[in-house]
C-alpha cells in the first residue's frame, strides 16, 4: 500500500456550534459511494439547524464533477424541502475554481450565496497597501537588509537551498536573498494582488529569475507539505489576530529538519535622543493603538514562546537595532514620518480619536524624526529575529 | 509509482494546423491504458504532477497549478472510462501566450468516437452555460459530456476532436487559465 491509499485526502465535518458544515483537502472519487459519510453527515447536520446552514469549502483543494454534483445535490434538494433554510457557502479567493463552480448554485437557488472569505483576515492589510506605503516599505528593507544579510546564514540561509517567503509584500526581500544567497528557488507569498502585481512588475523589468510570486492566504496555503529548506516570514505574525495559525502554516510547509526564520517588532520599545519622553511615549501609544486593531506590535521578544509553542526546536533569537546611523539618517526619518501619516492618520481617525491625542502622538513621531537628524542623535528601531528547527 | 509505469517525454510535439500558433511543447506522459486503468488515483497523480511541473513559470504558480489540475483530472477522469481495454494514453502539453493545450490521446470505441464528436460540437454552442446549469440542478449524476461542459463555462475551455492511429481519439483542449480572473 502506498502513502497515498493512507493518507486521509479529505475531511468532512459539521460543527454544530457554528452551524458549519466543512470540506477540506482532495475530494476526488471513482464512485460517489465513496461519499457515503460525507452526504450522511452533511444531510444530518441539515436536519438539525435552523435559519443558516455555512458551508465552509476554504480549504476544499479540489473536488472533481462526481462529488460536486453528490454535494450539490443534497444542498439543492434542502432549499425545495425546506424554504426555511438559507445555506451560505464560503469560498476562498486563493483556490481558484471554488467561488466559480459554487457560485453556480446561487443562480439556481436564491437561498444559496456564495461568500469569498479572506478580506477581513488581515485587519492591517487595508493601512499598509494604501497611500503610497510601497517606497516607505522598499526603505524598510534596505534599511534591516544591511542587518539580516549577516543575520541570515545562522539561521539556516545558504546557496541553493528551497525557500519560501511567507507575506512577501513587494517582494524587495526575495529579490535581495536571490542576489545574495542565490537559492535555487523561491516562492513568494502574499495575500495583496497589488504588492504582487508590484514585485512581478520589478522582476520583469529587472530581468530577475527564480522567484515564483503567488498569492496565498498564508492561514491556508496551497503549498505542499514538507518542501522548503527555509521559510522566512518578516513583519508578519505581528499583524494577525492570530499567529498561532501562520506558525502552525509555515511548520507544515518546511521540510523536517529544515528552518522557519521570522523577525517582528516590540514598537514601544523604539527609542531616540534627544528627546526621549516624547518618543516614547508615542510609540507605547503606537503598541496600544496596533491592539485596537488586534495586531501585536510588541510581539518580538514572544517569537521565543510561539515557536516553542508551534513545535520547533534548536530555536535561535536575536535582535538588531535599525538606527539613523546605518546609511542616510534621512532614509530613517522617511520611514518615520510614513509611520507618523498612517499612524497618526487613518488609524487614530479610524480609532476614533481626537484632535488633542492625535497631536501629542504625531509629536513623538516629530521628535524621533528630529533625533534622527539631529547631528549629535540617535534613533532607534528593534527588530526580534528568530528561528526554529522542525524536528526530523 | 506512476512514472514506473509510464513515460515522460519532452521532446518536440509535431502536430500543428495550417493558421494555428505554434505551441510550444511543455511535457507528455504516454501509459498504457490498462496500467492507466488500473487504479483511479492515477488520475489524481498524473494531473496534479503534470500541473506542477508546467506551472512553475506561470505568473502565479500555484494558483496556475490548482486551476490547471482541477481541469486535467476531469479529462483523465473521462479517459478512465473508456470502453477499449487495448492501446495506449498520450497526455501531452503544450503552451501559446497565455493558453495551455492539453493532448489527450486514448483508445475508444467507435461508438465512443462519435460520442465525443458530437459532444464537442455541443460545448461549442450558445446555450452551453443553461444546459450546463441544468445539469448541476438535475438528479443524474455528471456524464462525460457535462464534464466538458464545465471546463468550458468554468474555465473558458476549447475543444476539438482529432483522428489518432488506430482504435484511438484524440481530445485536444485549450485552456487559457493565465487569463482567468481571481
Amino acid at each position: 500500500m502506498s502513502p497515498y491509499d493512507v493518507l486521509p485526502r479529505f475531511r468532512a465535518q459539521f460543527d454544530a456550534n457554528n452551524q458549519e458544515f466543512s470540506i477540506s483537502g482532495v475530494v476526488r472519487p471513482q464512485a460517489i459511494d465513496e461519499l457515503g459519510p460525507s452526504i450522511a453527515s452533511l444531510r444530518d447536520a441539515i436536519g438539525r439547524v435552523r435559519g443558516v446552514l455555512y458551508v465552509n469549502v476554504r480549504r476544499l483543494t479540489q473536488m472533481n464533477n462526481a462529488a460536486f454534483h453528490a454535494f450539490s445535490r443534497v444542498i439543492l434538494d434542502a432549499c425545495r424541502a425546506r424554504p426555511d433554510l438559507k445555506f451560505v457557502v464560503i469560498t476562498s479567493s486563493v483556490v481558484g475554481w471554488t467561488s466559480r463552480k459554487f457560485g453556480r448554485l446561487s443562480g439556481i437557488e436564491p437561498n444559496i450565496t456564495v461568500q469569498e472569505y479572506d478580506s477581513e483576515f488581515y485587519p492591517g492589510q487595508g493601512f499598509l497597501e494604501e497611500g503610497g506605503f510601497v517606497p516607505i516599505l522598499r526603505s524598510q528593507t534596505k534599511m534591516t537588509w544591511r542587518h539580516e544579510r549577516a543575520i541570515l546564514p545562522r539561521h539556516g540561509m545558504r546557496h541553493g537551498i528551497v525557500m519560501a517567503d511567507i507575506c512577501c509584500g513587494i517582494g524587495d526581500f526575495a529579490v535581495l536573498v536571490q542576489k545574495e544567497f542565490q537559492p535555487s528557488r523561491i516562492v513568494a507569498l502574499d495575500h495583496s494582488i497589488s504588492s504582487l502585481t508590484y514585485a512581478r512588475q520589478v522582476m520583469r523589468e529587472f530581468d530577475i529569475r527564480g522567484i515564483e510570486y503567488t498569492y496565498g492566504d498564508a492561514s491556508e496555503m496551497l503549498l505542499d507539505e514538507a518542501q522548503f529548506d527555509l521559510v522566512t516570514c518578516r513583519h508578519s505574525l505581528q499583524i494577525f489576530n492570530r499567529p498561532e495559525l501562520i506558525l502552525k502554516e509555515l511548520y507544515r510547509i518546511c521540510k523536517p529538519g529544515g528552518r522557519v526564520y521570522i523577525t517582528n517588532e516590540k514598537n514601544s520599545h523604539c527609542l531616540g535622543e534627544p528627546r526621549a519622553e516624547s518618543i516614547r511615549w508615542t510609540y507605547n501609544e503606537v503598541a496600544k493603538l496596533f491592539g485596537h486593531f488586534e495586531m501585536d506590535v510588541e510581539l518580538g521578544p514572544k517569537s521565543r514562546r510561539y515557536l516553542m509553542e508551534a513545535g520547533f526546536e534548536d530555536i535561535r533569537v536575536e535582535t538588531f537595532m535599525v538606527t539613523n546611523l546605518d546609511g542616510d539618517p534621512q532614509d530613517f526619518a522617511e520611514v518615520i514620518a510614513a509611520w507618523a501619516d498612517v499612524y497618526a492618520g487613518d488609524m487614530a481617525a479610524r480609532r476614533g480619536d481626537g484632535p488633542e491625542f492625535v497631536a501629542r502622538f504625531r509629536q513623538g513621531f516629530q521628535d524621533h524624526i528630529f533625533a534622527a537628524l539631529h547631528p549629535k542623535g540617535y534613533a532607534g528601531w528593534p527588530i526580534w529575529v528568530a528561528s526554529g528547527r522542525r524536528p526530523q | 509509482m506512476l512514472m514506473e509505469q509510464g513515460r515522460t517525454r519532452m521532446g518536440p510535439v509535431h502536430h500543428e494546423l495550417a493558421g494555428e500558433p505554434s505551441f510550444a511543447p511543455m511535457i507528455q506522459i504516454d501509459m498504457e491504458i490498462k496500467a492507466f486503468v488500473s487504479a483511479w488515483r492515477h488520475c489524481d497523480y498524473v494531473s496534479t504532477y503534470m500541473a506542477r511541473m508546467i506551472s512553475q513559470n506561470r505568473s502565479d504558480s500555484v494558483r496556475h497549478s490548482n486551476l490547471f489540475s482541477s481541469a486535467f483530472n476531469e479529462l483523465l477522469e473521462v479517459a478512465f472510462r473508456t470502453r477499449h481495454a487495448d492501446g495506449e494514453l498520450a497526455c501531452r502539453v503544450s503552451r501559446h501566450g497565455a493558453t495551455d493545450r492539453i493532448e489527450l490521446t486514448f483508445p475508444c470505441v467507435p461508438e465512443e468516437r462519435q460520442f465525443y464528436e458530437q459532444a464537442v460540437s455541443q460545448v461549442a454552442g450558445t446555450e452551453a452555460r443553461e444546459r450546463y446549469l441544468n445539469s448541476v440542478s438535475g438528479d443524474l449524476a455528471p456524464s462525460r459530456e457535462v464534464v466538458l461542459l464545465e471546463l468550458a463555462v468554468d474555465y473558458n475551455a476549447t475543444f476539438r476532436v482529432e483522428e489518432a492511429e488506430g482504435d484511438a481519439i484524440r481530445l485536444v483542449v485549450d485552456l487559457p487559465l493565465e487569463g482567468l480572473e481571481h
